[in-house]
C-alpha cells in the first residue's frame, strides 16, 4: 500500500519552509512532489517601482546565504545599462568578497552535510574554521551576512596593506583545514559509506532538466559561468572547474571541497595583483533603453538576471532566477527510489536555499480509506460545521 | 564558439522560422521567432548547437503583447530565443517535450502573468497560493497590490 507523508513546510530537517510530498512504499520513496510559495515575497514586483540604487539593497535580501550573489549579478547588468564601467580595483575588490562568500558559503554547507548524515564533530569543525572567513568578510565591508560592498560603479570600502596581510594569514589555516576536509569527506570510510550511491543524478537527467552548479559539477557536466562566460578578471586568473562523475551526493561533496581550493587560488590572486586607482565612479541616475542578460556563478550555481530599462531612474523588469530554482526539478529526480531516512541528506546536497506555498492538506477518510485533497478554507469550514453539530459546544474549558 | 558563428549556424538550422536576429553585447546572442514556430526552433537549436541548458524564461508585460524570453547558456556565452504573444490571446506551446527542465518556468509564467501555456504537463499552481483569487496576475503591469484589511479573530468589529 502506498502512502503519503508530508514533509514541511515546518520539519525538524527543513532550515527553511517548503513542502516536500513523499509517496512511499515501506521505506522506498515512489514519488515526489514539490510545493513552492511559502517565501514568495513579490520581489520582482517590488523591483519595478524601486529606483536602481534602492534595488541593490533589495535584492541583496533576496538570499541571506549568497546575499552577495544578487547584488552583483544585479550590479553588474544594471550597470551596463548605465553604460558606465567599474575601475579596476573596484571590481577586483567586487569579486574577491564573491569568492570569500563561496568560501563561507560552501564550509557552511560542508557542515550542514556532515550534520545531516550524523557526523556532528565534522559540522563543528567546518563552522568553527568559517568563522575565519566570517571574520575576514567582516573586516572588509564591516557586515557578516549583508556586506553591503556593490554599488553602480564600484564598491564602497577599500582595502588597505594590514588587512590584506590579514586575508592572507586567513587563507593558510583555511587551506591547511581544507585538506583535511577533503581527507575526510573523499576518505573516511563511515562518512564516505553514508553519501555513496545516495541520491543518484545520471549525466543525462542533468542535462535534461537543466540542473546548474556543484549538483551539474558532480554528475560530470563542467559548466561554469565563471569560465563559459568570464566576467571580470575570470579570463585571466588561473583556476579548474571541480567536477565528479560519480552523480551522487559524494560526488557534491567533494566537487565542493574541491572548489574551495580554487577560490584560495582566486583571492591569493586578488590579494596579490590588486591595482592602485579609484574603487568607484559616478553613476548617472537614469538608465538608457535596453535589455541585459546578467550571469554570475553564485556558491549554489548559476544565478541569472534579466533587466530591461525604459530610460527612466527605475527598471521595467526585473527577473531574477536563484539558482535553486533549477535545481529543484533534479531533485524529485534524486528522491524518487531513495530510502527515507535520506530525505535530509538529498535535500541539503542542492543546499536549497528556498523561497517558496501550499496551503491544501490531505485528509483521509477514517471509515472509507478514500484520500482527498481540500483546501484550507474549506478545512476550516468542514471544521466550523463539526464544530456547530458538535454536542460539546457549551462545555466549558476547564483552563 | 563566436558570437558571429553562433548567428551563422542559428539561421542556418531555423532558416525562413527566424524573425530577427541580434547580438548586443559580446556572448549575447538575441533571436526572435514566431510563437508557433518555437518548439521546432528549440528542438533545431537544442539538436543542432547544442542549446541543451534553459537557464530560464522571463515574461515581460511590453503593452500589447507578452514577450516571452528563454534564456540558454553554454560554453560560450548565451543565447536568448525572443518570441511575444498577443495580450488578447496569451496562449503559448509548452516546451517541456524538447527540454523538461522547463516545466517549473512554465508554471511560474502561468502564475505570474496568466499566460496559457499549452500542454504543459503540470498546470498547477508554483507561487502563488491555492485559495488565489482568479484572474489575479501580479507581475501584469496594470496589477496592483492592496493589502487585504486585517481583522483579528475574535477582536473588536
Amino acid at each position: 500500500m502506498k502512502f503519503q507523508i508530508p514533509i514541511g513546510p515546518q520539519h525538524p530537517a527543513l532550515k527553511e519552509p517548503i513542502s516536500l510530498r513523499m509517496t512511499v512504499e515501506g521505506e522506498v520513496i515512489k514519488d515526489a512532489d514539490l510545493r513552492l510559495g511559502y517565501n514568495h515575497r513579490g520581489v520582482e514586483k517590488l523591483a519595478e517601482s524601486k529606483s536602481w540604487i534602492q534595488n541593490i539593497y533589495l535584492t541583496e535580501r533576496i538570499c541571506g546565504i549568497c546575499s552577495h550573489s544578487h547584488a552583483t549579478c544585479f550590479v553588474q547588468g544594471a550597470e551596463k545599462l548605465l553604460e558606465i564601467e567599474a575601475p579596476r580595483r573596484g571590481v577586483y575588490l567586487r569579486y574577491l568578497v564573491s569568492e570569500l562568500e563561496r568560501v563561507h558559503s560552501h564550509l557552511l554547507w560542508l557542515g550542514v552535510a556532515g550534520h545531516e548524515a550524523g557526523f556532528d564533530s565534522f559540522f563543528m569543525y567546518t563552522w568553527r574554521d568559517r568563522e575565519v572567513v566570517m571574520d575576514i568578510l567582516e573586516m572588509i565591508s564591516g557586515n557578516r551576512v549583508h556586506y553591503a560592498i556593490n554599488t553602480l560603479g564600484g564598491v564602497r570600502r577599500d582595502l588597505d596593506e594590514a588587512q590584506k596581510a590579514k586575508i592572507l594569514d586567513g587563507l593558510k589555516i583555511l587551506k591547511a583545514r581544507s585538506e583535511y576536509y577533503l581527507k575526510i569527506g573523499a576518505g573516511e570510510p563511515t562518512f564516505v559509506g553514508r553519501l555513496a550511491g545516495v541520491g543518484m543524478l545520471s549525466r543525462q537527467q542533468a542535462m535534461d532538466l537543466c540542473t546548474v552548479g556543484p549538483v551539474a559539477r558532480a554528475s560530470g557536466i563542467a559548466r561554469d559561468v565563471r569560465k563559459d562566460d568570464p566576467h571580470a578578471f575570470y579570463d585571466e586568473v588561473e583556476f579548474d572547474v571541480a567536477t565528479a562523475d560519480t552523480c551522487d551526493v559524494l560526488g557534491r561533496a567533494v566537487v565542493r571541497i574541491k572548489e574551495l581550493f580554487e577560490s584560495y587560488k582566486i583571492i591569493e590572486f586578488v590579494i596579490r595583483n590588486l591595482p592602485d586607482g579609484p574603487i568607484a565612479v559616478k553613476a548617472p541616475r537614469r538608465a538608457k533603453p535596453g535589455e541585459v542578460v546578467s550571469r554570475y556563478e553564485a556558491p549554489r550555481g548559476e544565478n541569472i538576471h534579466y533587466i530591461k530599462s525604459n530610460g527612466s531612474d527605475k527598471p521595467e523588469r526585473l527577473k531574477v532566477r536563484a539558482p535553486t530554482l533549477a535545481n529543484y526539478a533534479a531533485t524529485i529526480e534524486m528522491l524518487r527510489h531513495g530510502f527515507i531516512a535520506d530525505i535530509p541528506l538529498i535535500f541539503a546536497a542542492i543546499d536549497p536555499c528556498i523561497c517558496c506555498a501550499e496551503r491544501t492538506a490531505e485528509l483521509v477518510d477514517a471509515r472509507t480509506g478514500e484520500e482527498r485533497i481540500v483546501r484550507f478554507a474549506d478545512l476550516r469550514r468542514l471544521a466550523a460545521s463539526r464544530q456547530a453539530h458538535s454536542n460539546k459546544r457549551n462545555v466549558a474549558w476547564p483552563l | 564558439m563566436t558570437d558571429a558563428e553562433k548567428i551563422d549556424k542559428a539561421k542556418a538550422l531555423l532558416g525562413g522560422r527566424l524573425i530577427e536576429s541580434a547580438n548586443p553585447a559580446l556572448r549575447r546572442v538575441f533571436l526572435t521567432v514566431a510563437p508557433a514556430d518555437l518548439r521546432a526552433s528549440l528542438e533545431a537549436l537544442k539538436t543542432g548547437l547544442d542549446q541543451w541548458f534553459l537557464a530560464t524564461i522571463t515574461g515581460v508585460d511590453a503593452g500589447d503583447v507578452y514577450e516571452v524570453l528563454y534564456h540558454f547558456g553554454d560554453t560560450a556565452g548565451s543565447i536568448t530565443v525572443r518570441t511575444s504573444i498577443p495580450k488578447a490571446a496569451p496562449h503559448l506551446p509548452s516546451i517541456c517535450a524538447v527540454i523538461p527542465g522547463a516545466i517549473l518556468y512554465e508554471r511560474e509564467l502561468q502564475d505570474m502573468f496568466g499566460i496559457v501555456v499549452d500542454d504543459i504537463p503540470d498546470p498547477r499552481n508554483l507561487l502563488m497560493p491555492d485559495g488565489w483569487p482568479e484572474g489575479n496576475f501580479p507581475l501584469r503591469k496594470d496589477w496592483t497590490y492592496e493589502r487585504p484589511k486585517e481583522i483579528i479573530p475574535g477582536g473588536k468589529a
